[in-house]
């Protein structure tokens, strides 16, 4: 009530400004003749009276000053004139406005770009009611790989866990959806029936699905299905009568039941979800061979809610206890849970965000990421106090008239503070507008083969929450000081001088060298990060992927027998051998370096007797074609040939492979033995039957991963149904459209009812694989770049502001007699001088800082002299005009004007 | 009582208007004499300090100017005290004659 009071009587004062004014003259010359009177009584005369009673009222001007100023309306009034006062100088001055805007505007724009980006990938959590009460349940060895869980895991969790928690699962499968006679893909999701209830998660539309929902075939109505939103706005225009359509989904027909709320877009960040189903529609997606109770296949994001009072800590604490029960009920034969997964655990950890696979691939590199755009901020920050100091010392002159004038310290402080503020806010504008074209720039750079993540970075209230603090902060490093340093003029000395001569070059020596080691740090990270894509993509992989064309193909709608499939597979490899300008074919379970992994158990019998076992061998099964598809040379030996499928098993080891199961031996017509998954299985039992004759040994090829080092593989021809209804074909061919279109000629030649496969070349694959590696190197590049840039700029202010500020000195010396190259040299050892203190402080940080790198680099060490050479060469190429032209000035400098001169 | 005025007790200068008021409305002049003549020539206040006092009692709504003629024929701006003002003041006398008589006792008891 009072405030308001307050605040609507300043807002009278303000508004009727003159009258008050005259209102308070009139008042305080009542008061003065009152006063007058006073003393008239006491028997002074009037002109004495009115004489005494000014002197005891002082200075009125100063009472009315102390009047005005004693309500809010005056500070309000006195920013307004500062903020009218700043525009004015900045309209004078376009050039500096232009700069120093579009220097914040960069470093702003930046950090609001990656912290979109984390905010997106880290920090957003489930649009479901207290997503903070969430769990997810994970399996992973002590932090490193993170697996989802298997169909019986969960079961045995749900059976096991003490806390009474209700825990849904949620997997994800590809979808052919029958639409207008056509097939599509669509990306679908399992959920178990109580999913729903556990997320509390409502339909915008119809209704959600239960547990009666959740059996084989559907329950009594068939298989129910909710649609997402985005899936209903594309496919069915937002038509409410969808509630109740049937659709055709993998040959099956599926009721609508709902539509998903807007925003919400699955449990696995990234991966936007088309359609919901019952968990039990899987005996459909993965027909004929169900994976719902295999306890091999790890696929199922589980997650549940915590009770109250509960933390993830006690959650976790708890499930310690259960957990050898839960993984002897999730693999009662020891098949899968032991080797390779024995040290892995059942954890919960919180599921605020879903799952999220970028969370893990990207959380580093963001990290890193949000480092680097930090430090160039303060790059930007000190480039523009640079400016701002420049422009400041320029003024001096007038502060100090402003000053003598009777203007308060305050004042003027709040005056350079409020130029600032105005400069910051149009970088703020600008930045908001520039970060959010680069997240988006950067989203569409983590493409994938097929579709980019659905990764959403529009301004949201916490990214500009953030933009605005990070103005707030540049703009307090920027003004600060020179405000600080403009309001301290001395009137008596400014005045005189009208330069600040020793501050601004004082300045100099410190920002300087601290940009040039921020943009070392910078330059840095980028060719650490640069060489690291270069080595990746440039690096003898074990594959040629030029010319190489792959389709991901998916019989599952075909329904056909396992035999039928077989003999379709081998009609299409060869019906693509035989088009015109195919050189070669072949079929594989799954593309290369494409998170694929497999893993299998074989063993050899050296010449002694001894055995080799490995757990760790990954079986291939190819067609004759393979090696030269692939481009995977054969060293020793030779490739696996169509006669060879009526024969005995044959087999091609890669060199890895060879030197393990063979060591110093050679391995040709030696024979390699499946172990199956009896890990028992070693040496005792030659069973023939599982027995193949080395005929060929290939060079590694980094199936896996370029990152990882190739794994160890065993090569055979394809026989039987090794594949299932999934899988893929590869082509190398003249040209990558011709490819293309042979492939998806000879799928549907072959199989006319087959889904139409998604083609993607080995080129996009590699592209998609490296995206990580890629981002990293331009985000990183462009700011070294910026960087640069600035120092540059900066550099070249300071040398170009100290020369004019010595011009007189440059010219007293030249009078005396010293030549001009001295002159020259004098300021390019400055700036060298400059160059070479920061560069070596950048280079220290960077070398202690790389550490932070480490896990992201490959085949580049931070401590390679060529780079380190390299950078130094940028950095003084960099430098040199920024020393140049300045240094040219200083040779320029006329004696005779110079000393003329003020 | 020395020759010079003493300083002003902090913020008691917003209680003393709003006292002086009480009695009757009075212009700024008036009131900055009546404080002088009550308290014996203690506290004298200077127009830099009693106008804006009387700004801000006038904000807070506890007095209300008027412009009248004075009795030389001049306008000069009358204050009285408002209903709230005068609460206030009830209110304020109450707490200083607590505290007052709480810092009595302190200074009689050592």
């Amino acid at each position: 009530m009072n405030l308001f009071r307050n605040f609507a009587a300043g807002l009278r004062a303000l508004a009727r400004k003159a009258r008050t004014g005259r209102e308070m003259d009139e008042e305080l010359g009542a008061y003065l003749e009152a006063a007058a009177r006073e003393k008239e009584r006491s028997g002074m005369s009037r002109e004495e009276a009115l004489r005494a009673a000014r002197v005891e009222a002082g200075s009125l001007e100063a009472v009315k000053e102390e009047i005005r100023t004693a309500g809010w309306e005056a500070a309000a009034e006195s920013f307004w004139q500062d903020l009218r006062y700043g525009w004015r100088g900045l309209r004078k001055n376009p050039g500096f406005t232009t700069v120093a805007v579009l220097t914040l505007a960069l470093g702003i724009g930046a950090n609001t770009a990656i912290f979109s980006l984390t905010y997106a990938v880290i920090l957003k959590s489930l649009p479901v009611p207290n997503p903070g009460e969430l769990v997810r349940y994970t399996f992973r060895e002590s932090g490193v790989s993170d697996l989802s869980l298997s169909g019986p895991a969960y079961d045995a969790l749900r059976k096991h866990e003490t806390v009474d928690r209700d825990i849904l699962a949620w997997g994800l499968a590809d979808l052919a959806v029958q639409e207008n006679g056509a097939l599509t893909r669509a990306r679908g999701a399992l959920m178990t029936g109580n999913g729903f209830r556990v997320l509390e998660l409502r339909p915008t539309l119809g209704r959600a699905f239960g547990d009666s929902d959740d059996v084989s075939g559907g329950g009594p109505n068939g298989y129910q299905a909710l649609v997402g939103y985005e899936y209903w706005h594309e496919h069915f225009h937002e038509d409410t009568s969808v509630v109740g359509r049937s659709l055709n989904i993998n040959g099956r027909a599926v009721t609508i039941i709902g539509v998903l709320p807007a925003g919400f877009e699955g449990l696995i960040a990234g991966q936007r979800t088309d359609i919901v189903l019952p968990l039990s529609f899987e005996e459909v997606t993965n027909a004929p061979n169900p994976q719902r109770h295999a306890a091999g296949n790890f696929w199922l994001t589980v997650m549940g809610r915590l009770e109250p009072g509960e933390s993830v800590a006690t959650a976790q604490a708890n499930l310690k206890a259960t957990n050898a029960v839960v993984r002897e009920e999730a693999d009662p034969n020891h098949q899968f849970l032991r080797g390779f997964f024995a040290p892995f655990q059942i954890g919960v950890e919180s599921g605020r965000s879903g799952r999220s696979f970028l969370k893990v691939v990207y959380s580093r590199p963001l990290l890193i990421l949000e480092i680097l755009v930090g430090l160039l901020l303060l790059l930007c920050s000190a480039n523009t106090a640079l400016l701002v100091l420049a422009r400041m010392s320029g003024r001096f002159r007038e502060f100090a008239v402003r000053s003598a004038l009777g203007a308060a310290r305050g004042r003027l402080l709040r005056q350079g503070l409020t130029e600032v503020g105005l400069l910051a806010a149009a970088g703020l504008a600008g930045g908001i507008w520039l970060g959010w074209a680069a997240a988006q720039t950067v989203v569409a750079m983590l493409a994938g083969v097929g579709e980019s993540p659905s990764l959403d970075v529009t301004p949201r209230v916490a990214i500009l929450a953030f933009a605005a603090a990070t103005t707030f902060l540049s703009a307090l490093a920027t003004g600060l000081w020179p405000a600080l340093r403009a309001s301290r003029v001395d009137p008596a000395l400014d005045l005189k001088q009208g330069e600040a001569l020793s501050s601004s070059k004082q300045l100099g020596t410190w920002i300087v060298p601290a940009q040039v080691a921020v943009s070392v740090t910078l330059l840095v990270a980028a060719s650490l990060l640069g060489g690291t894509f270069l080595h990746l993509m440039l690096e003898r992989s074990g594959f040629r992927t030029q010319g190489v064309v792959m389709a991901d193909v998916d019989l599952s709608a075909a329904k056909l027998t396992g035999k039928e499939r077989v003999q379709d597979v081998q009609q299409i490899v060869e019906a693509l051998e035989k088009t015109p300008g195919v050189e070669a074919a072949t079929v594989l379970s799954a593309p290369p370096i494409h998170n694929g992994w497999s893993a299998g158990h074989y063993f050899s019998l050296g010449r002694h007797g001894e055995v080799h076992t490995d757990m760790q061998t990954w079986p291939e099964s190819v067609s004759p074609g393979y090696f030269r598809a692939m481009g995977t040379q054969i060293l020793e030996g030779r490739a696996l040939s169509r006669a060879d499928q009526n024969g005995s098993a044959v087999c091609v080891l890669s060199a890895s492979a060879a030197a393990y199961f063979f060591p110093n031996q050679d391995a040709l017509g030696r024979f390699v033995y499946s172990g199956g998954s009896d890990s028992s299985k070693d040496g005792s039992d030659l069973d023939p039957k599982n027995a193949c004759r080395v005929v060929g040994v290939a060079e590694d090829a980094r199936f896996l991963s370029l990152r990882e080092t190739a794994p160890r593989m065993i090569y055979s021809l394809a026989e039987g149904d090794d594949w299932g209804t999934f899988f893929d074909l590869a082509v190398r061919s003249s040209s990558t459209e011709l490819g293309a279109d042979a492939l998806r000629h000879a799928l549907h030649e072959v199989v006319p009812s087959a889904v139409p496969p998604t083609v993607f070349t080995f080129n996009e694959l590699v592209e998609a694989h490296l995206q990580q590696e890629r981002m990293l190197m331009m985000l990183s590049l462009c700011f070294a770049g910026i960087a640069l840039l600035l120092t540059a700029l900066g550099l070249y202010g300071v040398l170009a502001r100290g020369v004019t500020l010595r011009t007189r000195e440059i010219g007293v010396r030249l009078a005396l007699g010293a030549r001009q190259q001295d002159m020259f040299a004098l300021v390019i050892r400055q700036g060298i001088r400059l160059v070479l203190i920061g560069g070596g402080v950048g280079l220290g940080v960077s070398l202690a800082a790389t550490r932070l790198l480490h896990t992201l680099l490959f085949g580049v060490n931070a401590t390679d002299p060529w780079m380190l050479l390299g950078i130094v060469v940028v950095l003084l190429l960099v430098a040199f005009p920024a020393c140049y032209i300045p240094a040219r000035r200083a040779t320029r400098v006329d004696p005779m004007v110079a000393l003329r001169y003020e | 009582m020395t020759d010079k005025p003493g300083p002003l007790v902090q913020g008691t200068l917003d209680m003393m208007v709003l006292k002086t008021l009480a009695l009757e409305p009075m212009h700024g002049f008036g009131i900055g004499l009546r404080i002088e003549q009550i308290s014996r020539g203690v506290f004298r206040v200077n127009p830099g300090s009693l106008f804006p006092a009387i700004r801000r009692l006038e904000r807070a709504g506890w007095i209300k100017g008027e412009w009248r003629p004075t009795e030389n024929n001049r306008r000069a701006k009358y204050y009285a005290l408002t209903a709230r003002g005068r609460k206030r003041l009830n209110a304020e006398t109450a707490e200083w004659g607590r505290q007052t008589a709480a810092l009595a006792r302190i200074l009689e008891g050592t």
